[in-house]
C-alpha cells in the first residue's frame, strides 16, 4: 500500500484523470472530494460490502427458510413481526411452496 | 388489482398501497425501486422483500432486533431525505420505521444478516432505503447463532479488517 500525507487542501492524482482532494479533517473523519469520470464508480467500501452481500443474498437458499425459523424462534420467546400488519400483505400459508 | 407471479409465492396481488418505494434501489441492485413486503404467519418473523419488477429477486430478511435484540438503528441526513423524515429529528427508531436485516442462506455454509446496511422502511410514506453505516458497529455478514451454540443473543462480530483500511466519506 502506498501512504502519502497530505494536509487539508491538498490533493493527491490517479492517473490521468482521478483526483482526490482533502476538503476537512477533525480527529475521527476526513472529508474527500473526489473528482473521477462518470464511468468510474466511486463508493464507500460499506456501500461496496453491501451490494457484494446483497448479491449473495439474492441466492438465498430457499430450503433453509424453516430452519432459519425454527432457529431465530429458539432464541426469541415472541416474535416480533413486522406490526402493524397493514403494511405488508400476508399470504395464507396453505401455499407450501416454500417451507418443504 | 396488479399482481405478480413470483418464484416464491406464486400469484401475489396487492394494491398499489402495500408497494415500498426504493428511489435508490439497494446496492447491486439499483434498478429496482419497488418492493413488497410479504409475510407467511408459520415464519414469522421472517419479512420477504419481494421485487416487484423482478419477480425472481425476493430477499429474506429479520428484523433487525431479532438478529440483534439491542440493535440501534442509525439513519444518514441523505436517507432521512429518502425516506421523508426530518433532518434533524432525533429518534430514528419509532412506530413509523421497520428495521429490517437482509438474510445471507448459503447452500453451504452458515446464515448471516447485513445489520451494517439495513433495510430502513417507513410506513409512512411507504418508502424504503438500505440505510449503509459507515460506523464499524456492525457487520454485513453477522451470524445468527442458533439457541444450542450460544445462550445470549448474537453479539455484533468485528466488521472484517478490509474496511477498517478505508474510511472515505464521499
Amino acid at each position: 500500500m502506498l501512504i502519502i500525507r497530505r494536509r487539508r487542501g491538498e490533493s493527491i492524482v490517479i492517473g490521468e484523470d482521478i483526483e482526490i482532494e482533502i476538503l476537512e479533517t477533525s480527529p475521527t473523519q476526513v472529508k474527500l472530494g473526489i473528482s473521477a469520470p462518470k464511468e468510474v464508480t466511486v463508493l464507500r467500501s460499506e456501500i461496496r460490502v453491501t451490494r457484494d452481500v446483497n448479491r449473495a443474498a439474492s441466492s438465498s437458499d430457499p430450503n433453509k427458510l424453516s430452519q432459519l425459523v425454527n432457529q431465530i424462534r429458539e432464541t426469541e420467546s415472541s416474535p416480533t413481526a413486522l406490526s402493524p400488519e397493514e403494511s405488508t400483505v400476508v399470504l395464507p400459508d396453505e401455499k407450501k411452496s416454500i417451507t418443504p | 388489482m396488479p399482481s405478480i407471479s413470483t418464484k416464491q409465492f406464486g400469484i401475489v396481488q396487492f394494491v398499489e398501497e402495500d408497494v415500498f418505494e426504493f428511489p435508490n434501489g439497494l446496492p447491486g441492485f439499483e434498478s429496482e425501486q419497488r418492493f413488497l413486503c410479504i409475510e407467511r404467519p408459520a415464519l414469522r418473523p421472517v419479512v420477504f422483500l419481494q421485487s416487484i419488477a423482478q419477480t425472481d429477486l425476493c430477499f429474506i430478511t429479520l428484523p433487525a432486533r431479532s438478529v440483534d435484540p439491542g440493535y440501534e438503528l442509525e439513519v444518514a441526513a441523505e436517507e432521512r431525505k429518502v425516506l421523508g423524515l426530518a433532518a434533524a429529528e432525533a429518534p430514528v427508531w419509532d412506530q413509523s420505521l421497520a428495521c429490517l436485516a437482509i438474510v445471507c442462506l448459503p447452500t453451504d455454509g452458515s446464515p448471516t444478516a447485513n445489520l451494517l446496511g439495513p433495510v430502513v422502511l417507513s410506513r409512512e410514506t411507504h418508502k424504503g432505503v438500505q440505510a449503509v453505516r459507515d460506523d464499524r458497529r456492525y457487520s454485513a455478514l453477522t451470524p445468527l447463532q442458533s439457541a444450542a451454540s450460544e445462550q445470549k443473543p448474537a453479539v455484533p462480530s468485528p466488521v472484517e479488517k478490509s474496511q477498517a483500511d478505508r474510511l472515505a466519506e464521499v
